[in-house]
């Protein structure tokens, strides 16, 4: 199979604790995969071992066929992945334009997407004169997404989008993302079961830092066993 | 807006109350001493908020705390007071500056070449080998290159001297000293230094290099660029120093401002990417590391200009003294060039109390307008926040850091070389100033850039009240008793005052809640 993504034996350390402790992902291309796990599994750790931004120690990152670990984050985002943090992590200080375009990676990237953003996400485009911090969580979300998509990323890391926000939002965000996956990879790591299994097409489950079981999604919707195994009750 | 107030009630309040003191203070004061106070307060804030706006973006962005930053205020100082009073010694050490750097410009060439060398246990010390080679060549090379300068132990060639002689009008520059060895062979060997050090340093990085190190022609350029440049310098000493003694000394006062920003600039960037980079992840150590610098830099202040304090005389459009002066209107001041000027009756030194300020306020707009509409601007204020998610965008940060470090000193170096002419040189100056500047920042908030100016304007306002109802006396209510605040009140004045605010408000009057 056609992979955009692999990870292979990752291990990584925060601080003296060994948090991932051998992990493989693999991402077809074009597709939505969902990373699922208990809490402190090692889900985010993840993501941001990817990026690099918690550098593993151990094991390989091949993005599009070229090795990426052991890189500056900044040159890993470079090569076409975007980022959508847990806590959002929108710049207080700066406007929701602003924040929109710091994500530019080439000249004018901002004004080329505009379009294909305020349609996924219409809401935004009344907030854009607004800081940051005037934003509600729901906002929030969609701009952190939004974000990710002003340069031209073929790779999305989305962790727990749905996380801390009313139901009628989480219905309109999977729709956005659904949207999306027409155009870009995603990787997306959820708590919620119910809205990774609409959304998602293959799974990887984590468990205390290694992955433990993957496939499709369709397979582990009816594997109830493996459901209560590994995600407890659902 | 009602949301804003009610948010913000205390941070107004507290300024209330301050401009409610200050309207009181100034209520005991004639018209125009109180307008001279202001100015003067105007003007200390000034000088402190160049050195507060440079210390706060760098801690804001990097987190690094660069105590040395009040040394290099002072470094500033003496650097604009070197181009200003001995243009001769400024133009002898260009084409030297620009030999000894010009190889690092070439990093991209010397990790190429690195690349190329096995690895094994003899390549392993040949980085020290190359460091030691230019070492031992420079001591070769170094004292045949003639740098016409002062002399610390003759009376009438120290640098005291020099600057007041310039001060009458009556400075004679000693003659240039000439090679006794071959020049091409001097300038050769600073070259060849260069080079091996260069390489040297670029070796010991050579493991942790993964990205292809790419032969740069931009960077060659820019190389052949700087030693032309020292070069032509070299070859045109006599011709440029007789230009710079004999141009407005206006003219030249500008030169040396410029000249001392970008060797602000120039040594911020030299100091966070050979020092402070290692250890953005050791706090303990930047804040020993800094300290240490700041010491060290003092000691070479001492070393080369001396221990003894001395003038930097006022360029010619702030010095005119003679008729038609003070001047009473801005067309008579632009004919005589007076160094003062009546408002209200009072003489206002324009220097001091004018262009000062006036650089101030011009050095506020133009970084506000830096942080708030442009790009590198944008970065900033995100990564004040949050520097992996900047980093997550694709964003190289580490060379925002370089830019900011950079551009923080060269504001405190423009501080010195401003504040030079009122204040005088000396080895402490750095000191008192980086403390007023600290405390400004607490008071305005630590991170915020307009609380630094705030918080700047607010330490040197009360300075000066202070310094000034020493003179008149505070009339203690019913009682005779006339106080009159003692010198050492007006360090401890700012000292209350910042207490008094951090009660009020924990993070300074603009700071960010965490």
């Amino acid at each position: 199979m056609d992979y955009l993504l692999e990870v292979q034996g990752i291990h990584t350390f925060i601080g003296q604790y060994h948090i991932l402790q051998g992990v493989d992902v693999c991402v077809p291309r074009k597709s939505i995969t969902a990373i699922l796990g208990r809490n402190g599994a090692g889900k985010t750790t993840t993501l941001k071992s990817i990026l690099g931004l918690t550098p593993p120690t151990q094991g390989r990152v091949i993005f599009d066929g070229r090795e990426i670990h052991g890189m500056r984050s900044f040159d890993i985002a470079s090569l076409g992945i975007g980022f959508v943090p847990e806590n959002r992590a929108i710049f207080r200080d700066l406007s929701v334009e602003e924040n929109l375009k710091i994500a530019e990676r080439r000249k004018g990237d901002y004004a080329r997407k505009q379009e294909m953003i305020f349609t996924l996400f219409p809401d935004l485009n009344r907030l854009i004169a607004l800081s940051g911090n005037n934003l509600s969580g729901g906002q929030q979300q969609m701009l952190a997404i939004a974000r990710a998509l002003v340069a031209d990323n073929r790779l999305l890391l989305i962790d727990e989008p749905s996380e801390g926000l009313a139901p009628v939002l989480i219905e309109s965000l999977m729709e956005a993302i659904r949207k999306l996956s027409a155009e870009a990879t995603i990787v997306l790591v959820e708590q919620n079961f119910l809205v990774a299994s609409q959304l998602a097409e293959f799974y990887i489950i984590i468990e205390e830092g290694r992955s433990v079981i993957d496939g499709k999604m369709s397979d582990l919707v009816n594997d109830h066993d493996a459901i209560h195994r590994y995600l407890g009750a659902a | 807006m009602k949301v804003y107030f009610r948010k913000n009630l205390l941070f107004w309040v507290t300024m209330v109350v301050l401009i409610f003191f200050f309207i009181l203070s100034a209520r005991g004061m004639p018209t125009n001493e109180w307008v001279i106070t202001l100015l003067r307060g105007l003007s200390v804030g000034s000088v402190t908020f160049l050195v507060a706006s440079g210390f706060s973006l760098i801690f804001g962005l990097l987190d690094v705390l660069n105590l040395a930053h009040g040394t290099l205020f002072m470094i500033g100082a003496y650097i604009g007071w070197t181009v200003y009073v001995r243009p001769d010694t400024f133009v002898d050490l260009i084409p030297l500056v620009a030999f000894l750097f010009s190889s690092f410009l070439l990093s991209g060439l010397w990790i190429e070449l690195g690349k190329r060398l096995p690895m094994n246990r003899w390549t392993r010390i040949l980085p020290w080998v190359g460091i030691l080679l230019a070492a031992g060549l420079l001591l070769l090379v170094l004292p045949r290159f003639p740098v016409t300068g002062w002399d610390l132990q003759v009376y009438s060639q120290t640098p005291g001297t020099y600057a007041f002689m310039a001060d009458q009008g009556l400075l004679v520059l000693p003659a240039a000293k000439s090679f006794e060895s071959s020049p091409v062979l001097v300038l050769g060997g600073i070259l060849m230094a260069s080079m091996l050090g260069a390489f040297g340093i670029s070796l010991f990085k050579r493991s942790k290099v993964l990205t292809a190190g790419r032969l740069n022609w931009r960077q060659f350029a820019v190389f052949i660029i700087v030693l032309g440049v020292g070069l032509i310098i070299f070859v045109a000493n006599d011709a440029l120093t007789n230009f710079l003694t004999g141009i407005n000394t206006t003219w030249l006062f500008l030169i040396a401002i410029l000249v001392a920003t970008l060797s602000g600039v120039g040594l911020g960037a030299l100091m966070e990417s050979t020092l402070i980079r290692p250890l953005y992840s050791r706090p303990i150590y930047q804040l020993m590391l800094t300290l240490g610098l700041s010491a060290v830099g003092i000691e070479v202040v001492r070393a080369i200009w001396g221990r003894t304090e001395f003038i930097m005389p006022k360029p010619a459009l702030f010095s005119g003294t003679g008729e038609g002066c003070p001047a009473t209107s801005l067309g008579a001041w632009l004919q005589h060039q007076c160094s003062t000027f009546l408002l209200f009756d009072g003489r206002v030194r324009v220097y001091n109390e004018i262009f000062i300020p006036l650089v101030g306020v011009l050095v506020l707009v133009a970084v506000w307008i830096l942080l708030k509409r442009s790009r590198l601007g944008m970065i900033i204020r995100a990564g004040v926040q949050d520097r992996g998610m900047v980093e997550a965008l694709g964003i190289n940060v580490r060379r925002v850091f370089s830019l900011v470090f950079a551009l923080g000193v060269g504001l405190a170096a423009l501080g010195g070389v401003l504040a030079a002419p009122s204040m005088g040189l000396s080895n402490v100056m750095g000191e008192s100033l980086f403390l007023n500047a600290l405390i400004a920042l607490a008071i305005g908030g630590l991170t915020s850039y307009p609380g630094a100016a705030l918080g700047s304007l607010l330490v040197g306002l009360i300075q000066q009240v202070i310094i000034k109802y020493g003179a008149i006396g505070i009339p203690i209510p019913f009682t005779d008793i006339i106080f009159k605040p003692t010198p050492p009140l007006v360090p401890a004045s700012t000292v209350l005052l910042m207490v008094i605010v951090l009660l009020i408000l924990p993070n300074g009057l603009l700071g960010k809640k965490e």
